[in-house]
């Protein structure tokens, strides 16, 4: 999943890295970081450039004020993923960014992140978090700080609506007739690109969550439940019946979420769901346009569970300075500097003591969350990652071709049998 | 000659013959041209959907300078270079020396080394995939271009190999035996004889290596991740990813990556087609 | 020492002027392609132990409905592949002319070969791109709509053979000019005496003598369709829904996107086996000339 990477497009427009890479020019060969005690390496992967740019200024600030050298190096959002069980095994950094939840649990069943519970209770941070702690908690203990999240939620456009008279479906019957609406308007009503796979899953998610709930989800998630579950079949006759009424994108298969943000913003479609990255598809004076509702609700017995992905930050097993680790952590994590480390990304804080942003989005998705009874991550976060690949593409291709329900679920039912060992 | 060829003297038919074969190459390029034209485009043109007519301004400079100072793109294209000029000289120099032994010593193996070195030239690369990046992690180098140097001399010296083996083989005996009368040692044969008639071969092995080497997609993708060691095709396919609709950036990008090798080839062409064809016209 | 080394070097120097490229090559190369067979006999996640399953993976690959559609798209990359060397041939053949100005052409004619796969691949993706490429402007010069080929499971792998085409024709055309130029003019001349023009010309004096021309196009270009990689990654990454994947990239992905290095490693060996079957061939065919020559 790539909701990060989005914002490096905007940022990257506008901001001039030329310094960065004169820089990155002269340095040459990249020399394997040889930690000595003195020294934190901090490893991210921000696609966004003023998130990594605020990054290096914390990290300056903190090496000046406890006289420990602090490097940090940016990799690649995508290849980080794959690159982070290399060196957590051979050529740990200090400080890693990851994200909590099952992605964690991951590592931390391998014993590849170190317990920080001490600095859990030292700061008193479970007092700030709230909910949002045990994302980073396995077992009791505490294995990472979360650091900001990601509301997914239905973007729309408001003068687009209001130019056709919509208003956002609270409900499944409103959904369906929004559709005709913008079908007879000829907008798309639901924009949709699925090159990138993921984005299909993300409206897997919102429909189960909406129909089974959260335990169930989880359950399934965890590969408790099987694909091919009872359970399961109200959630795709539903989602049938939206691609037989031609509620997405054509060709939904040819575009990647940017494109497909971009028939948001180009008013060919009436709504879409994603985070608040979405923003990246917008030219700045259309921002505030931009807007979002709850995707609607179908089943009026279930609590309100939302998708909420939580990034986090984490001091890997084999790290060589694990004090300094856990004296940057503290710093990184003060109130001040966490704020300013969200505000380029407009993602959502995960302490409760932070100063409302100027972000009318990142307040929105605040408030929104006020309101909800538990959260998901997203499919490629909360279950497996062998499955999630599995599955990424299964709902890709039932998108594509609903007529194959069966021969997709029977195949992924194959691969979560394999995976869970059942 | 054949086909026969078209009378000199039929002005007429050779103008004509020339216009058809002119119409077939814009044909055959036309994908290029375009690519070439979109990088000119300014992106008022390319958001507003303007991407085959006529461009309203040309935004030549603008595109390049922003593939250049806002995006890595300098910084892949220096990592290109830094991989693929040491790998060429690598290979050059092992396979100058594996070829001359392999075409003028007769051992026992000579043959099966032979084999060796041209089969593993043509084994599929995913066969070596997981083995090799996982040598690169224990040798704390994944994620360094000394890794993509190490594997590219490796890989290519199997053809490489095999070219010189070919060439020197193809070298005149009389001098090899001149040498030995008067009692150079292998190590001065290679200086004296070998080395200064291989020439045209290793310009020829130069600028084909240059090209696989600048070309590589694959071990860039396996062995690279951060943007300090990316060369230009793997930083190309990431571009993509973040620029996804700013065709204009992109086709400038495209022709970054595809201008070396293209200057090469035109500046060193009767060597490249000499080498390419070496083995084959060998028969 | 030096008296050693004095009556040893005869032996000595090769040895030590062979071991460099030898030995990398060996450790590199040939260990890592026997060690991933090794590895297709378990179940690794790539930092975890690894654990033994005999023949497990190659089981569970009989069984995945991917692995037949990637074989499948093997295979119609292999036969469209063969396209290259008779167009590369016959643009050959048209441009072998001394005209003013063909020399120009000709090199214009092989730049494909020396592009990026990368760049060929972004230049194809936007071609087909519904709605702005080159396609849909052609299509709708004819009042027609370009299909959404790189989003079609029929069409899509076609698609990408088709770019991939592009500069395996200028290949073949490289070495068939270069065959051209060496056909012996007394033959020709022969034949031509005997009345023998156009086609038949062709079928039966000069393609003889370009058979070993022919052997390298095809070689070349049996290896270009098995090695199929770069142009599915950066075009589809092998979708949709897998419909354009083909053994190298279900191996790649696999691996790094599922980490499952055991079963990647276990295609990998499916499509080693493959090949295999060629180099065998290759290598027969010339062992056999060296035989003759020596």
């Amino acid at each position: 999943m790539t909701f990060n990477r989005i914002e490096r497009s905007l940022s990257r427009r506008t901001f001039l890295k030329g310094t960065a890479a004169v820089s990155a020019a002269l340095s040459g060969f990249p020399i394997p970081a040889i930690a000595q005690s003195s020294e934190v390496t901090i490893i991210s992967a921000e696609s966004n450039a003023n998130t990594a740019e605020v990054l290096r200024r914390i990290a300056a600030d903190f090496q000046k004020a406890a006289g420990t050298k602090v490097v940090v190096n940016n990799m690649d959002h995508e290849a980080d993923k794959t690159a982070i069980r290399n060196y957590l095994v051979a050529g740990a950094p200090d400080v890693c960014f990851w994200f909590s939840g099952n992605r964690m649990r991951a590592f931390v069943t391998r014993g590849l992140f170190d317990d920080i519970s001490d600095v859990f209770e030292k700061e008193k941070y479970a007092d700030v978090l709230g909910a949002t702690a045990g994302s980073v908690t396995v077992d009791g203990k505490q294995y990472g700080l979360p650091t900001g999240g990601t509301l997914w939620g239905m973007f729309y456009r408001k003068d687009v609506f209001d130019e056709h008279g919509l208003t956002a479906p609270a409900s499944w019957e409103e959904f369906l007739a929004f559709g005709e609406k913008c079908k007879s308007a000829n907008l798309t009503p639901v924009a949709m690109g699925t090159k990138d796979l993921w984005p299909a899953a993300g409206w897997f998610d919102q429909m189960n969550l909406r129909i089974n709930g959260l335990d169930k989800h989880f359950a399934l998630m965890n590969g408790e439940m099987a694909y091919t579950d009872e359970t399961l079949k109200p959630v795709f006759d539903h989602w049938e019946e939206l691609i037989k009424q031609g509620f997405f994108t054509p060709d939904h298969t040819s575009f990647g979420w940017q494109e497909a943000g971009a028939f948001l913003a180009q008013k060919r479609a009436g709504m879409m769901n994603l985070g608040a990255f979405v923003r990246a598809a917008f030219p700045q004076q259309d921002l505030p346009q931009l807007t979002f509702a709850p995707f609607p609700v179908i089943d009026d017995g279930l609590g309100r569970y939302e998708e909420f992905s939580l990034n986090s930050v984490h001091i890997p097993a084999n790290a060589k300075n694990k004090s300094g680790a856990r004296e940057f952590l503290t710093h990184f994590y003060k109130p001040e500097n966490l704020a300013a480390y969200l505000e380029p990304g407009g993602n959502v804080p995960p302490r409760n003591d932070l100063p409302a942003s100027k972000d009318p989005l990142v307040n929105a998705a605040v408030e929104s969350l006020k309101a909800v009874a538990g959260t998901s991550q997203f499919y490629d976060r909360d279950t497996d990652p062998d499955m999630a690949q599995a599955g990424l593409v299964g709902f890709q291709e039932f998108m594509a071709r609903p007529e194959r329900r069966d021969a997709i679920l029977q195949r992924l039912e194959g691969t979560r049998r394999r995976i869970f060992k059942l | 000659m054949y086909p026969r060829p078209v009378p000199e003297t039929a002005h007429a038919s050779r103008r004509l013959y020339m216009t058809l074969v002119g119409a077939i190459l814009i044909v055959w390029l036309a994908p290029l041209f375009a690519v070439i034209l979109t990088s000119f485009r300014s992106m008022a043109d390319v958001m507003s959907g303007n991407l085959w007519g006529w461009p309203t301004e040309i935004a030549v400079v603008e595109n390049y300078t922003a593939v250049f100072t806002q995006t890595p793109m300098a910084r892949y294209f220096l990592n290109s270079l830094v991989i693929t000029i040491p790998s060429v000289v690598g290979v050059l120099i092992l396979s100058t020396l594996a070829g001359f032994v392999l075409a003028r010593y007769r051992f026992p193996g000579n043959m099966l080394i032979f084999a060796l070195f041209v089969g593993g030239n043509f084994l599929p690369h995913q066969i070596m995939m997981i083995p090799v990046r996982d040598l690169m992690v224990r040798l704390n180098l994944y994620d360094t271009t000394t890794a993509l140097i190490i594997f590219h001399v490796a890989f290519q010296t199997g053809f490489a190999t095999l070219f010189m083996r070919n060439f020197i083989a193809a070298l005149p005996d009389e001098l090899f035996q001149a040498a030995r009368a008067e009692g150079a040692t292998p190590f001065q044969t290679l200086i004296h004889v070998v080395v200064p008639l291989v020439r045209p071969a290793l310009a020829a092995l130069a600028i084909l290596l240059f090209t696989f080497i600048w070309n590589d997609y694959f071990w860039a993708v396996v062995l690279t991740v951060s943007d300090d060691v990316k060369p230009v095709t793997a930083g190309l396919a990431n571009l993509r990813g973040e620029w996804v609709s700013a065709w204009n950036l992109i086709s400038a990008g495209t022709i970054i990556v595809a201008v070396p090798p293209v200057v090469m080839f035109f500046l060193m062409q009767k060597h490249f087609i000499a080498g390419l064809t070496m083995g084959a016209v060998k028969g | 020492m030096t008296s050693l080394w004095r009556r040893h070097r005869w032996w000595l120097t090769p040895t030590l002027l062979i071991l460099p490229g030898a030995v990398l090559f060996a450790v590199v190369i040939l260990a890592s392609s026997v060690q991933s067979l090794w590895i297709s006999l378990h179940d690794w996640d790539g930092f975890g132990p690894m654990v033994w399953i005999g023949l497990g993976n190659y089981r569970e690959l009989m069984d995945d409905p991917q692995f037949y559609v990637s074989l499948k798209n093997n295979v119609i990359w292999l036969v469209m592949f063969m396209l290259a060397p008779p167009i590369g041939l016959a643009i050959a053949l048209l441009v072998n002319q001394k005209i003013k100005g063909m020399r120009l052409v000709k090199s214009m004619f092989f730049i494909p070969l020396v592009l990026a796969s990368v760049a060929v691949g972004v230049v194809f993706t936007w071609v087909y791109t519904p709605e702005f490429g080159l396609l849909a402007l052609i299509f709708r010069a004819f009042g027609a709509n370009a299909p959404a080929l790189l989003s079609d499971e029929h069409f899509v792998t076609f698609a990408i053979v088709v770019a991939a085409l592009w500069s395996q024709i200028a290949f073949c055309m490289v070495l068939y000019l270069a065959g051209l130029n060496n056909l012996s003019e007394e033959l020709i001349g022969a034949g031509r005496v005997d009345g023998a023009r156009g086609w038949n010309m062709l079928r039966h004096i000069v393609l003889p003598q370009l058979t070993q021309v022919t052997f390298i196009a095809i070689a070349v270009t049996v290896v270009g369709a098995l090695r199929s990689f770069d142009m599915i990654s950066v075009m589809t990454r092998g979708g949709p829904f897998g419909s354009s994947s083909v053994l190298a990239y279900q191996m790649f992905e696999q691996s790094i996107f599922s980490y499952r290095f055991g079963y990647g490693a276990a295609i990998a060996s499916v499509l080693f086996v493959i090949m295999a079957v060629f180099i065998t061939w290759y290598l027969t065919r010339i062992i056999r000339a060296e035989e003759r020559g020596a």
